[in-house]
């Protein structure tokens, strides 16, 4: 699971580094890094709803104090 | 908008001299107030009130001549540039935070219950103690405040975390809506983004509350406790920075700022929002979930 969730800020990081690249390089004349940051969120609103039905389904349990 | 073939070279300006003087008189009062002085705190609340008065000033004045079109690509480049190198300063900024968690939770602590070559360490030194994270129960807690339990992810966090990531959504909404030429949408986007973000920063202040009247859970928390403020309280600092200059770039699209080809100061703030969300999305996975 832990694994599961580094993969998608892989992803996440990699879209926002990403629109970071086209905001350095396209001058704002093209739509690269908005584009880029509509992936960013997407992903990140996709993890949000993947944690939320892990622990739905028992699959992790929030930090407790044992 | 035409703008100059030649790289925009300003005039004499005051306003570096007056940053200058403005830090000094507010770290050496902060130096003073710590020990009880009152001209130090008063150095503080001038020196602060300086560099507030500088930076509007300063960026104000940049903003007047970006509009009167006296920057060509050049400039707009070394823009991009000193906010390329503004990024990397945060990203190493959070980086060493996140790094102090980690060395803390995953090194530190299980070296001082005795695990991997240590075992020693643990036997002389507390034999009792385990490592157990979230670390309530610390080896030796007299001089520590001790925590009655910690922050559930269930409760304002996840809220927390549902209003920043709305907030991305309806920031990109915004930036979409520039990119179409839709004024409208965009004004709109943005003011429900700066709504969600103090939104965030109510929350945020309430969680404290909290954790320093019912839980205990304070900075003096040992570890866990320097680690969660540290963390979520920079953090808090980095989204009331973004709200601000959110609310700068609210007002200059009210006042007709930006085109879809010339909008650096919307890009940077908006970029900024997202780094500051997805830093957020990573405590609120490392610090309350796992």
């Amino acid at each position: 699971m832990k694994y599961l969730i580094l993969l998608f800020f892989i992803f996440i990081v990699y879209s926002l580094g990403s629109a970071l690249y086209y905001m350095m390089k396209d001058n704002g004349g093209s739509k690269r890094m908005v584009k880029a940051l509509t992936m960013r969120i997407s992903i990140s609103i996709l993890l949000f709803v993947f944690i939320i039905f892990s622990f739905w389904m028992g699959w992790i349990k929030p930090t407790g104090v044992a | 908008m035409q703008s100059r073939p030649d790289y925009y070279i300003p005039s004499g300006s005051y306003w570096p001299i007056l940053g200058s003087v403005g830090l000094f008189a507010m770290l050496g009062g902060f130096a003073g107030s710590l020990h009880g002085s009152i001209v130090g705190t008063i150095g503080l609340v001038l020196g602060l009130g300086m560099i507030i008065f500088m930076v509007f000033g300063w960026i104000g004045q940049v903003v007047h001549e970006s509009e009167n079109g006296y920057y060509n690509k050049e400039v707009d480049m070394s823009f991009r540039m000193g906010m390329g190198w503004f990024i990397f300063s945060e990203v190493m900024f959070f980086a060493a935070f996140f790094g102090a968690l980690f060395y803390a939770r995953q090194l530190s602590v299980p070296w001082l219950a005795g695990e991997g070559n240590n075992f020693w360490t643990g036997e002389l030194l507390w034999p009792e103690f385990k490592s157990i994270w979230p670390l309530v129960a610390m080896p030796d807690p007299t001089n520590f405040s001790i925590p009655k339990g910690i922050i559930g992810a269930w409760e304002l966090p996840a809220i927390n975390t549902l209003l920043l990531l709305t907030s991305g959504a309806t920031l990109t909404w915004a930036h979409w809506a520039l990119m179409n030429k839709n004024r409208n949408q965009l004004i709109a986007g943005l003011m429900i983004t700066i709504v969600l973000g103090i939104t965030f920063l109510g929350l945020q202040i309430e969680e404290y509350y909290l954790a320093y009247t019912t839980l205990d859970l304070k900075l003096s928390s040992g570890i866990y406790g320097s680690t969660f403020f540290m963390l979520t309280g920079f953090h808090g600092f980095h989204v009331t920075l973004g709200v601000i200059m959110l609310i700068v770039i609210l007002m200059r699209c009210i006042r007709g700022h930006f085109n879809m080809d010339r909008h650096f100061g919307f890009e940077a703030v908006a970029w900024y929002w997202h780094f500051v969300d997805v830093v957020w999305l990573g405590l609120f996975v490392v610090v309350y979930w796992l």
